[in-house]
C-alpha cells in the first residue's frame, strides 16, 4: 500500500465582508499523479475549509470557468497537475489584473462588457432564408477565421496582457479576437461596422505586442495574431477615410 | 430584497435557455426578457457537448428514417407526437444556427457535412469538429447579444419559483456575488436548467449540472416523468469521467478488452464486419454498448487501472491527418487528462453518468401542467428521448423545443393577467427565510458528507443493472439522507457574499429530492426496457403492463408518489428493438 | 445585506514579476539603442556634409573607448532588436497560403532571420571591398 503523499496548496484569501487585506493561507493536501490544481482546491473546499471560494465547472477547459494563476503563471486550474510542482509549495491566486470579489473569484463584468462591444454575432453579407438552406462555406473559408473561433472566454490573456492591467479601457485580447473572428468569417459583411472599434486607442492600436497572451492561451487561439494583423488594416482604412472621406460619417 | 418586474424569466443560460430567449425576443420585442443563470452563459454545460446534432439532409434520408431511429432508440417509451414535431424541425434549427455563424464542418464543396452516430441509419448528424457543444453555445450566446430585451442576469442562482393563484408567478434568485435576493416577478418562466448527472460520482457532467429546476419544479407540485432511465454514456475516462465522444465511433473507431477483442458482438450487436456499419457494433445505442460494459467487468476482461477498469477505444486507424481534423478536441483531452496519444495508443475509457433522459413533465408546446412554466431541454420529459436517448438528439432537442418554449411563453406573457405583486412578494420573503436559514445554523453535517453516501448509494443500487434489493437499499438510503439532510447541514462559510457552499448546499436539497424519484422510479417500473435493466429478473419489456411513462409527484416528508399514464404512439407500434446483424459497409463522409 | 467590494491589485513593479515580461522590456529598451545609433550615423553624415575635417573629428570621437563602448552594447541591442523584430512579423500579418498550404509563423520568423543574415553579410563584404 503506497504512502499517502502530500502537497502544499497555498491560496490568496480575500473576503469582501470583513474587507481585511488579503492574506494567503496554506493547506496540506493529499494527491495522486493524476490529481488537477482543481482537485485540490476541490479537496480542500469539501474537507478541509468550505470557505475557499473558486469558479469550475467542466473540468476538461472547454467552459473556460476555472483560470487562476498558479505560481504566478495563468492557467487552467482543470488541466494543471499538482505533480508538477510536487514536492514544492504550489501557490494559487486569482487571474491578475481583474478586481478580486473574493478568495479566487474575479469580477469578470469588464470583460463581458468588452465582448458585447465587439457586434459579436454574423452581421450577413447577403440575406439568406432558412429554406434556402446554409450558406456555402469551404473548408479554406472555414480556415480563415476558425482559429479565432475556438476561445472559450477563460480570460487566462487577459491576465496576461499588461496593456490592460495598466489601462482598463483596452478591448483586450479575446474581445479583440473574437472581433476578428466575425470579420474573417465570409459570411459576415459588418467589418464597416466593426472598424471604428479597431481603430481606436483602445481597439488594435493598444495593443504593443507583449505576446504573451498568445502564449497563455489554452486553445491556441492566438488573439496576438488576430489583433496585429489589423493594425495595417486599421492603419489603411484611417489613411483612406482621410483621402476619401465618407458624407455623413 | 430586491424586486424586478419583468415578463419573462428563462431560468438556464445554456442552448435551451438562449434559445428561449431569442425566440421570445423575436416573438415579441416589447416583452421583457429576463434570462437568470448560475453561471454566464458560456460556461453553461452545453459547452462540453461534442460529437453533433441531428437534422436529415441527405438525399437518401427521410423524417421518417429518423423517427424510426429515435422511436426505436427510445424502446417505444416516446411520445411519437412529440418525436414527429421533433424530426420535422431539426434541420431548420441546424440551419439557423448555421445562419447565425455557428462553424458546421463542411463537405469540400462547401455544403455541411454530416456523420453517423449510434442507432441511427443514416448520416444525419451535424458537427462543428468535435466541439458541436462549445460552438453551438457561443454562436447562441453571442447572438443574443443582438436583442436589447434580453437582459442577463449573470450568476444569480435560482432557488425557487413563485406560484400564486395555481400559476407561476415568477421566481426567487441569489445574486452570487453579494448574496442579495432578487425577486423576478414574471408571466411566464421557462426551465432550462440541464440534468442532474451529478447525483452519481462517476458522470461526465460538470460541477452544475445538479438538477435544480427538476427539483423546484417537483417542490411545487410538478410532476417529474420517466426518471429511472439515466444514460450511462459508455466512452468516458475513468475516475474524472471526462467525456470521450461518441464522434469517435462515428468515425470509425472500435471498442476492445483486455484481449484486443472487439466484445460488443458478443452482446447481440455483432458481426463485427465489415466495418463500419449503420446501428452494430460501436454504432449501438449507448445504453447497450454500456450494458456490454458491465459484463464484460464482471467477467474479468476489462483492463484494470488505478482510477477504474477500462476498455479500450482504438482510433489509431484512423490516420493523425483525420484525427486532426475531426477529432482535436479528444486529442487534447486524451494526451491532457488520460496521457495518451490516440494517434499511438488506444484510449482508455469505461461508462459515466451522461444524459438525463426523464425531466419535468410537458407536452410537445413545452407546456408543464402548472400555467405559465414551461420547460426545455435536459430539464424537460417533452417525450422524445424514451428510454433511452440517441446522442445527437440532445443539442437537437435543446434549440427544437427552447424555440417552442420561447415562442409559447411569450404569446403566454403578452396574454395573462398580471401579477399579483403583494401575494407574490410575501412568498419571496418566507422562501428566503427558508434559504437563510442554512447559513445560520450552529450543528449539522458537511455537506460532501451528504453528498457522498447519495452519490454511493446511487452508483450501487440504481446503477447499470439493478436489482430488487439495491433499489430499496437506495431508496432507503435516500430517505435517511432526506431526513439527514432537513435536520441541518452546517457550514463552513457564513458570509453571505459569494458563498458558494451554501449553493451547493441548496443544491444538495434539489439533488436529494430528484435522487429518490430516480430510485422509487426505477424500483416500481419491473421490467426492462432501454436504460432501466434488472440484473436478475425482469429481464424483458413487457409493453403489457409498461409501455408507459412513470410520473412521480412529490410525497411530502415521505416518498414520491408514482403513478403511470400512457405513452402516446401514432405510427410507430411497439416492435423488437435490434440491432447488429448483416449489413454493407458505411461509407464514411 | 452585504454589498461587494472588490479588492484591486497594484500594477506596481509588474514587469518584474514574471521572466516574459522582463524580455519583453529588455526589447522595448532595444529601441531606444536603434534611436541612438541612427543618432549617431546622422550625426556622421552631417559631418561628411561639412568636409573632410569634420568627418575625421567624428571618426577620431568613435574611437574613444567610451564610444567603442557604446557600439557594442548597441549592437548587442540592435541585433535582440532585429532578432525580435522577425519573431513578430508573421503576427502583423495575415496568415500567408502558398497553394493551400499554410506557410507557418516559425517559416515566416525563418526567412526574416535569414533575409537579416545576408544582408548584413553583404553589408560587410561591401564595406571591407570599400575600404580596402
Amino acid at each position: 500500500m503506497a504512502e499517502t503523499k502530500f502537497i502544499e496548496i497555498e491560496v490568496f484569501r480575500y473576503n469582501p465582508e470583513t474587507g481585511l487585506e488579503p492574506r494567503f493561507q496554506t493547506y496540506k493536501v493529499p494527491f495522486t499523479d493524476d490529481m488537477s490544481v482543481l482537485q485540490g482546491l476541490q479537496y480542500i473546499k469539501d474537507e478541509l475549509d468550505g470557505s475557499l471560494t473558486f469558479r469550475w465547472s467542466c473540468r476538461m477547459a472547454i467552459c473556460g470557468s476555472c483560470g487562476k494563476m498558479v505560481n504566478g503563471i495563468p492557467h487552467l486550474s482543470c488541466k494543471t497537475f499538482l505533480r508538477d510542482y510536487y514536492p514544492n509549495k504550489v501557490r494559487v491566486e486569482p487571474l491578475t489584473h481583474f478586481p478580486v470579489e473574493r478568495d479566487l473569484c474575479i469580477d469578470q463584468s469588464d470583460f463581458l462588457r468588452k465582448l458585447e462591444s465587439v457586434k459579436p454575432y454574423v452581421i450577413p453579407r447577403e440575406e439568406r432564408s432558412l429554406a434556402q438552406g446554409e450558406y456555402v462555406q469551404t473548408p479554406a473559408q472555414m480556415q480563415e477565421y476558425y482559429q479565432y473561433s475556438q476561445c472559450i472566454n477563460c480570460l487566462l490573456c487577459y491576465a496576461a496582457c499588461p496593456q490592460y492591467g495598466l489601462n482598463k479601457s483596452f478591448t483586450g485580447p479575446a474581445a479583440l479576437a473574437l472581433l476578428h473572428r466575425y470579420n474573417a468569417d465570409s459570411r459576415d459583411g459588418g467589418r464597416e461596422q466593426r472598424m471604428e472599434l479597431v481603430n481606436a486607442e483602445e481597439g488594435v492600436w493598444g495593443c504593443t505586442y507583449v505576446g504573451y497572451c498568445s502564449q497563455v492561451c489554452p486553445k491556441q487561439v492566438d488573439p496576438a495574431h488576430a489583433i496585429n494583423q489589423n493594425k495595417s488594416a486599421s492603419a489603411l482604412d484611417y489613411f483612406m477615410r482621410f483621402v476619401m472621406p465618407r458624407g455623413g460619417e | 430584497m430586491q424586486i424586478i418586474d419583468t415578463d419573462i424569466v428563462v431560468v438556464g443560460g445554456g442552448g435551451a435557455g438562449l434559445r428561449a430567449a431569442i425566440a421570445a425576443a423575436e416573438r415579441d420585442p416589447a416583452l421583457k426578457i429576463s434570462l437568470v443563470s448560475k453561471v454566464v452563459p458560456m460556461r453553461s454545460h452545453t459547452v462540453a457537448a461534442e460529437g453533433g446534432s441531428a437534422g436529415v439532409v441527405r438525399e437518401d434520408d427521410s423524417l421518417d428514417h429518423h423517427f424510426d431511429d429515435t422511436v426505436s432508440g427510445g424502446d417505444w417509451l416516446c411520445d411519437q407526437d412529440a418525436v414527429e414535431y421533433f424530426v420535422a424541425h431539426c434541420t431548420e434549427e441546424m440551419t439557423q444556427l448555421e445562419h447565425w455563424g455557428c462553424p458546421w464542418s463542411r463537405k469540400a464543396d462547401g455544403h455541411v457535412n454530416v456523420r453517423f452516430f449510434g442507432g441511427m441509419k443514416v448520416q444525419r448528424t451535424w458537427f462543428a469538429a468535435d466541439k458541436s457543444g462549445f460552438h453551438m453555445l457561443h454562436t447562441l450566446f453571442q447572438t443574443s447579444i443582438k436583442y436589447p430585451s434580453i437582459h442577463r442576469y449573470d450568476e444569480f442562482f435560482c432557488a425557487d419559483l413563485i406560484v400564486e393563484e395555481a400559476r407561476v408567478q415568477g421566481v426567487l434568485a441569489i445574486e452570487i456575488a453579494t448574496g442579495e435576493f432578487f425577486l423576478f416577478r414574471a408571466k411566464a418562466v421557462v426551465l432550462c436548467t440541464g440534468g442532474a448527472g451529478r447525483i452519481y460520482r462517476q458522470n461526465t457532467n460538470a460541477g452544475i449540472v445538479t438538477g435544480d429546476g427538476m427539483g423546484i419544479a417537483l417542490r411545487h407540485g410538478v410532476p417529474l416523468r420517466d426518471m429511472e432511465f439515466i444514460q450511462w454514456h459508455p466512452t468516458a475516462l475513468a475516475g474524472t469521467g471526462v467525456l470521450i465522444t461518441e464522434g469517435c465511433r462515428g468515425e470509425g473507431g472500435i471498442l476492445v478488452n483486455k484481449d484486443g477483442y472487439r466484445y460488443l458482438q458478443d452482446y447481440g450487436l455483432g458481426p463485427p464486419d465489415p466495418w463500419p456499419r449503420v446501428k452494430a457494433m460501436e454504432l449501438g445505442p449507448r445504453d447497450r454498448l454500456s450494458q456490454a460494459f458491465w459484463h464484460e467487468e464482471r467477467k474479468g476482461r476489462t483492463v484494470h487501472t488505478p482510477l477504474g477498469n477500462v476498455v479500450h477505444l482504438d482510433l489509431r486507424h484512423l490516420g493523425a491527418a483525420k484525427l486532426h481534423e475531426r477529432l482535436p478536441l479528444i486529442m487534447e483531452v486524451a494526451r491532457t487528462f488520460a496521457g495518451v496519444d490516440p494517434v499511438t495508443a488506444p484510449i482508455p475509457v469505461r461508462p459515466a453518468v451522461h444524459y438525463t433522459m426523464g425531466g419535468i413533465l410537458c407536452n410537445v408546446r413545452t407546456e408543464t401542467p402548472l400555467p405559465g412554466l414551461y420547460a426545455a431541454g435536459e430539464c424537460s420529459s417533452v417525450g422524445i428521448h424514451g428510454a433511452n436517448r440517441l446522442g445527437s438528439n440532445s443539442l437537437a432537442e435543446i434549440v427544437v423545443f427552447g424555440k417552442v418554449a420561447g415562442d409559447h411563453a411569450a404569446r403566454y406573457a403578452r396574454d395573462a393577467r398580471p401579477v399579483d405583486g403583494d401575494a407574490v412578494r410575501r412568498q419571496g420573503e418566507s422562501a428566503k427565510a427558508a434559504l437563510v436559514a442554512h447559513l445560520r445554523r450552529e450543528h449539522g453535517e458537511r455537506v460532501s458528507a451528504i453528498r457522498n453516501e447519495m452519490m454511493d448509494a446511487m452508483e450501487q443500487g440504481v446503477g447499470i443493472f439493478r436489482t430488487a434489493g439495491g433499489m430499496q437499499a437506495a431508496c432507503d438510503t435516500l430517505a435517511r439522507l432526506r431526513d439527514r439532510y432537513r435536520r441541518g447541514v452546517k457550514l463552513d462559510d457564513r458570509n453571505e457574499a459569494f458563498n458558494t457552499e451554501w449553493l451547493t448546499a441548496i443544491e444538495l436539497g434539489f439533488m436529494l429530492e430528484v435522487a429518490e424519484v430516480i430510485a422509487h422510479s426505477a424500483r416500481l417500473r419491473t421490467e426492462s426496457r432501454g436504460a432501466h435493466t434488472w440484473l436478475d429478473q425482469f429481464q424483458a419489456r413487457d409493453d403489457e403492463a409498461f409501455l408507459k411513462h412513470t410520473v412521480a409527484l412529490r410525497g411530502g416528508d415521505g416518498p414520491p408518489r408514482i403513478h403511470y399514464e400512457p405513452v402516446t404512439i401514432t405510427k410507430s407500434p411497439p416492435k423488437a428493438r435490434v440491432y447488429g446483424g448483416e449489413g454493407k459497409k458505411a461509407v464514411l463522409t | 445585506m452585504a454589498t461587494r467590494k472588490p479588492y484591486i491589485r497594484s500594477m506596481d513593479g509588474w514587469w518584474r514579476r514574471d521572466p516574459f515580461f522582463v524580455r519583453y522590456m529588455i526589447r522595448e529598451a532595444s529601441s531606444f539603442f536603434v534611436a541612438a545609433y541612427a543618432l549617431v550615423l546622422l550625426w556622421g553624415l552631417w559631418a561628411l556634409e561639412r568636409g573632410h575635417n569634420a568627418y575625421d573629428a567624428w571618426l577620431e570621437a568613435l574611437r574613444h573607448p567610451l564610444m567603442v563602448l557604446f557600439h557594442l552594447v548597441a549592437l548587442a541591442f540592435v541585433s535582440y532588436h532585429a532578432y525580435t523584430w522577425w519573431k513578430v512579423a508573421p503576427k502583423t500579418m495575415p496568415t500567408v497560403r502558398l497553394g493551400g498550404r499554410e506557410i507557418s509563423q516559425a517559416q515566416i520568423s525563418a526567412g526574416g532571420w535569414a533575409a537579416w543574415a545576408v544582408a548584413s553579410v553583404a553589408v560587410l563584404v561591401l564595406v571591407g571591398w570599400g575600404t580596402r
